[in-house]
């Protein structure tokens, strides 16, 4: 057993659902242990850190307080104190169900069915981990028929004080029927620079007929941190999915994103950017499941690599044999800004229908000498030269988000 | 009158890949004046200005070049702009992603804020461009459109003449302005360079046909053929130049 797996009794364990569903979690996860380079979804991202032995799980505490956070637009925001969800302090919406998600499990038996048990098998040990301590986290109901104009912004704050501390966050978001919303994540720290921790999270998404998701997302992790996020999407007929996710933080980061197109005309737009220096590690995976007919997904993603650093890029487009004329585009591009940096993409193609259009592409440069020295020669020092490249060269991935206050947000952040 | 000299290259000899290009090079340049620098190509026109703004990949083997005293060899190319130097480069460089007005507003600020000149907001800096844009006949909306990005030959020309005088640069290099222009973009490009004369700015008008020169009257003219100046004189010697070809001249030295 590593030090991410303890005995502690945390609340509901009395419920043989949870009780059972919290134990295959701890099975499955203590049979598969931290992947090393063996595992063929690991063999690019290493988790060597997190083998330390002292881990302290999150728990709910007394007088925890996160700080309010500022955002350049205007949103209803949910706190998270080191992934403890704080009621207290968030601002909830009129009209939309949002509980903490073990209440959801206690009291809500037809909700709770929506945890996905596949969760729990040995391909996915994050969340297998997760799922063992499953208790933190909240359920967010959007009813149908209703637009959601305003963004659900979660603010995830950490402050660890000193510990190595684990938090295990399990999202339950459902969008009914011709509804949309837009939901932002803003992981972030404060204190001591060089804390520990492990990020672990969970979103299951459903998003139903006609509903329409927007899902943003920034990661400025501690720069000694981990931060593991699975978004497991569902996506019924003509339901859309729209996201993006910036990463720049952490020491080890992924950003997975699986989406079930299963039903005729959904769709999904999988984008994101990482920017990053030192050592670190970021990693993008990507699994979209075209299952039915009619679908599209399209995924622009975009790396700049400074430093010792590593990004990583896994993207898989699966199209079943009944999903005919759908349409999956990938794209990955990276900047390398010096000799040391790398990134490591491993694009597949899985296509056993026809009557699809399909591509993918990859590419690797540098900043342009001859754009530096232009900018230079009228005056721009080299650093702002550069990061007038690099925020040029992020643009259209950028770009792709559809609310302007939000995407000039995350440019402000993409440095 | 006494004259201050602002730019003084003596003795420069620079090689590219390890092909000697510039040997033994000398000029001087006071306040005001307007040289003409011709020469045939693959002189080393472009070389030239490439190490007088500072660019990577010339290897200067001997000599010096002084700029308003100081030693401009030691300087990086942000801050010979900064100090007034401007290249009107023979081929734009294209930035996608980059507007013109994000691009040229830094430029801006960085040199006022070195001249110990307020940094101009997003307003001022607007109206000012849009105003230099208008002389040029620049269409407005090129200032939104990414820096050289689809512009065509005389475009980029314009945009760099936009440049120079939006930085008033003390110290102009023009490498071959009038290359890929027709007549009228010619004059309009001539015409904004001659605006920005003065007593006090110098230019340098490099050129391999004498017919910007029609436009942009110099008052020394240099002929400029293997690595060094051969002969030097006023408007005329240009003429005398078209005459009689460069070779009459290289065979002079
Ligand atoms: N980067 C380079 N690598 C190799 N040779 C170069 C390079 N740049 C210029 N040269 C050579 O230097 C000489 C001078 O070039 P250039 O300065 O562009 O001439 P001009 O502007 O007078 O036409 C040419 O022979 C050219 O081939
Ligand atoms: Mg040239």
């Amino acid at each position: 057993m590593t030090g991410l797996l303890q005995h502690i009794s945390l609340p509901g364990d009395e419920i043989p659902w949870l009780h059972e569903i919290r134990t295959n979690g701890k099975n499955v996860f203590a049979s598969v242990g931290i992947p090393t380079a063996k595992n063929e979804a690991w063999k690019y991202t290493r988790l060597r850190e997190l083998n330390a032995d002292d881990f302290v799980i999150s728990l709910p505490q007394q007088n925890l307080s996160a700080p309010q956070a500022e955002l350049p637009f205007d949103a209803y925001k949910i706190y998270f104190e080191n992934g403890i969800f704080n009621p207290a302090m968030s601002e909830l919406p009129q009209g939309i169900e949002i509980l903490p998600l073990i209440e959801v499990i206690m009291f809500h038996p037809q909700y709770r069915q929506l945890i996905n048990t596949q969760l729990i098998e040995k391909r996915f040990p994050f969340s297998a981990l997760n799922v063992a301590y499953l208790n933190e986290g909240i359920f967010i109901h959007i009813d149908s028929r209703v637009e959601i104009k305003k963004p659900l912004a979660l603010i995830y704050h950490t402050d660890t004080r000193g510990q190595n501390l684990l938090c295990n966050i399990h999202n339950l978001i459902v969008v009914e029927e011709a509804s949309s919303a837009k939901i932002v994540e803003f992981h972030y720290y404060n204190g001591e620079v060089k804390s520990r921790y492990l990020a672990n999270i969970v979103n299951e998404i459903y998003i139903r007929r006609n509903a329409k998701l927007c899902h943003y997302k920034i990661q400025n992790e501690a720069f000694k941190a981990h931060h593991l996020a699975l978004n497991y999407v569902d996506v019924a007929e003509n339901g859309s999915y729209n996201s993006f996710c910036l990463q720049k933080g952490a020491d080890v980061s992924r950003n997975e994103t699986r989406v079930l197109l299963k039903e005729p005309k959904a769709s999904a737009e999988v984008n994101g950017a990482y920017i990053m220096n030192g050592w670190a590690t970021i990693d993008t995976t990507t699994d979209i499941e075209h299952l039915s007919s009619c679908t599209t997904s399209h995924q622009l993603i975009k790396g700049v690599v400074g430093g010792d650093a590593k990004g990583v890029f896994q993207g898989k487009i699966h199209i079943a044999p009944e999903a005919i004329q759908t349409e999956g585009t990938q794209l990955h591009k990276a900047l390398l800004l010096t000799d040391t940096a790398e990134v490591d993409v491993k694009p597949e193609l899985e296509i056993f229908a026809d009557d699809v259009k399909c591509s993918h592409g990859a590419a690797s440069g540098e900043l342009d000498e001859e754009q530096l020295f232009y900018m230079r020669s009228r005056g721009i020092s080299e650093e702002d030269a550069r990061q007038l490249l690099i925020a040029a060269y992020l643009d259209d991935a950028i770009s792709k988000i559809e609310d302007e206050k939000i995407a000039a947000w995350i440019k402000l952040w993409a440095k | 009158m006494t004259k201050t000299p602002l730019l003084e290259i003596e003795d420069l000899c620079a090689r590219v890949c390890d092909k000697e290009i510039i040997k033994g090079f000398n000029l001087t340049i006071n306040e005001g004046e307007v040289h003409a620098l011709m020469g045939p190509n693959g002189a080393g026109k472009s070389t030239l200005s490439n190490i007088l703004c500072g660019k990577s990949g010339y290897e200067v083997t001997s000599g010096s070049i002084r700029f308003k005293g100081q030693d401009l060899l030691a300087m990086s190319p942000e801050e010979r702009a900064r100090e007034g130097i401007f290249l009107c480069m023979q081929y734009p460089v294209e930035i996608p992603g980059v507007p013109v007005t994000t691009f040229l507003k830094h430029a801006v600020n960085a040199i006022r804020k070195h001249r110990g000149e307020p940094e101009l907001d997003t307003m001022e800096f607007v109206k000012m461009v849009r105003e230099e844009g208008k002389k040029l006949g620049l269409d407005a909306d090129m200032i939104k459109r990414a820096v050289n990005v689809g512009f065509s030959g005389g475009e980029k020309k314009r945009l760099e003449t936009l440049q120079m005088a939006v930085l008033k640069p003390d110290f102009a290099i023009l490498d071959e302005a009038d290359s890929g222009l027709d007549i009228d973009a010619l004059k309009v490009v001539s015409e904004g360079v001659n605006a920005l004369r003065n007593g006090k700015r110098a230019m340098l008008v490099i050129t391999h046909y004498q017919r910007l020169l029609n436009y942009i009257i110099p008052d020394f003219v240099h002929v400029y053929a293997d690595g060094r100046i051969v002969k030097s004189g006023d408007k005329n010697l240009a003429l005398e130049l078209e005459e009689k070809g460069y070779a009459g001249f290289v065979r002079e030295k």
